[in-house]
């Protein structure tokens, strides 16, 4: 009987929290329907790993080492990456290539928030994983901190999660306060630009794999890989391949994931001033990347005869396809026939490539 | 008065790890790592831009060997259609001479001369449409 009860005199008021915690990710997967498919395993899971004694402890950490962090690298994350690729539909991209700067401005936040952590004091590789939050893209965020060990891959995850999952709350009024209404009402044509063909789908992703390995060598594995799936998809001989990409594959690996970032949940790890301070980072990193791509739309609006919207410069962050849906949206509000849709789409996947470069980057870089 | 150095020094408190170098070196990969993505995407854009220029110009070629002859007429003056009730834009009336072309691929090419010459329907009239082989 003594056995039976020791459990409840070890339960420490740190772990009660994480399952608080745990319980308030739940809610927000359910209730709220904010990244279900993330937040609801990382939820159970931080429940899962701190029970005292728990007997799931043991088993999420070999999870952990086997889909994550291994001799061989970030395997689940980028596993992730080819159901990613297979998903995306670039054709608003290659419509109107001009849309892909605005993918570039919006990892400003990356950046600045790079720079923000270190003056925090954080170590470089612990600032470079914590600005890969603005990224907005969950699997480039753990591969980017794990293979610079950051000891943060809890708090960077639950940060980064969340504010994809909280796009359409922290994007709208930092768009409403960069521009003016009258830019909010600028309509685009949607009849611009033809169609690509089916080489140009075809050859996309390879010669973009092959511009981004020259450069950022090791970001190879992340844009090979999601081009990878693209190009299952756009070949059209691949079909079933794509489909269980696209379904299949990112389900099982999204539930791996979830569950498996738990083992960096653990209260005495994850309840520090420095979570905080993290998900505070995070939350620069998203406005500052909606702050740059509205900014340069801006700009670009100074040279351009045809005004582009500045609210599509917003979707460059790769929180896709939310970020995207959040400014057709807020256009529609301002204007009920201003359709946004096809631009801002365009946008949010030229945001899906260029976070991924910027990840390579960072980690040609540091390494 | 500048607090900055005041601030720090509650963060080197905590962290024990300000390094100015640190900083130097964070802005500078910053710098560098953002003017970077700017370029790649900038030449994967590019790309795009050239390959749709090669297909544009393929394609051009491929319209050369097998033309249609249309012969579009606007009326400016008055709608297509003689009678009084006028036409909704996407609609045209009036008689039309086929020559060597089906029906479906006259209506697409009746509504790409419109689309392109943002001229409505109801106030283009086609005389006839014909199938010119290359010699």
């Amino acid at each position: 009987m003594g056995v039976l009860l020791e459990n409840f005199s070890t339960v420490t008021f740190s772990q009660v929290a994480m399952w608080i915690i745990g319980a308030v990710l739940i809610f927000l997967a359910i209730k709220k329907e904010m990244e279900p498919s993330l937040l609801l395993p990382m939820g159970f899971g931080a429940i899962l790993i701190n029970l005292p004694n728990s007997g799931a402890q043991h088993i999420i950490d070999v999870m952990f080492r086997v889909g994550i962090d291994n001799e061989f690298g970030e395997l689940m994350p980028l596993i992730l990456f080819i159901g990613i690729g297979a998903m995306i539909d670039f054709t608003p991209l290659l419509t109107n290539p001009k849309l892909m700067l605005f993918g570039a401005a919006a990892q400003f936040g990356i950046f600045f928030t790079l720079c923000l952590a270190s003056l925090l004091g954080f170590d470089l590789k612990d600032a470079a994983s914590i600005g890969i939050i603005g990224a907005a893209d969950g699997p480039t965020a753990i591969a980017v901190s794990m293979e610079l060990g950051s000891k943060y891959i809890g708090a960077i995850m639950v940060a980064a999660y969340s504010y994809m999952a909280l796009v359409p709350l922290v994007q709208p009024p930092i768009i409403k306060l960069c521009t003016t209404k009258k830019e909010r009402l600028i309509r685009m044509d949607n009849t611009a630009g033809k169609a690509p063909s089916k080489l140009t789908k075809i050859l996309f992703p390879i010669v973009v794999t092959i511009i981004v390995g020259l450069v950022a060598p090791d970001a190879v594995a992340l844009i090979g890989f999601l081009m990878f799936g693209n190009l299952i998809r756009e070949c059209g001989v691949l079909n079933s391949l794509s489909e269980t990409a696209q379904k299949v594959l990112a389900n099982l690996v999204t539930i791996f994931l979830g569950i498996t970032i738990a083992a960096r949940m653990r209260a005495e790890e994850f309840l520090t001033v420095d979570t905080l301070l993290i998900i505070a980072l995070g939350l620069f990193a998203f406005i500052f990347d909606t702050f740059a791509g509205v900014m340069l739309a801006k700009f670009m609006n100074l040279f351009s005869k045809k005004k582009i919207n500045p609210m599509i410069g917003a979707a460059g962050i790769s929180a896709f396809p939310m970020s995207a849906r959040v400014v057709h949206k807020m256009g529609l509000e301002e204007d009920n026939q201003n359709f946004l849709l096809m631009h801002s789409i365009g946008v949010n996947v030229s945001g899906q490539i260029a976070s991924v470069i910027a990840g390579g980057l960072i980690l040609t870089f540091f390494r | 008065m500048n607090i900055t150095p005041q601030l720090l020094g509650i963060f080197t408190d905590i962290y024990g790890s300000y390094d100015a170098m640190n900083i130097q070196r964070a802005l500078l990969i910053a710098l560098v790592g953002f003017i970077t993505v700017i370029v790649v995407l900038a030449c994967i854009a590019l790309f795009i831009k050239f390959i749709a220029f090669i297909f544009a110009v393929i394609e051009k070629k491929n319209e050369k060997k097998v033309s249609t002859v249309i012969t579009p007429i606007e009326h400016h003056s008055s709608p297509a259609q003689t009678s009084d009730v006028t036409l909704p834009e996407t609609e045209s009336q009036g008689e039309l001479e086929l020559i060597g072309v089906d029906e479906p691929t006259a209506a697409i090419l009746m509504a790409l001369v419109s689309y392109k010459t943002n001229i409505p329907l109801n106030r283009l009239a086609f005389r006839s449409i014909k199938l010119v082989e290359d010699e």
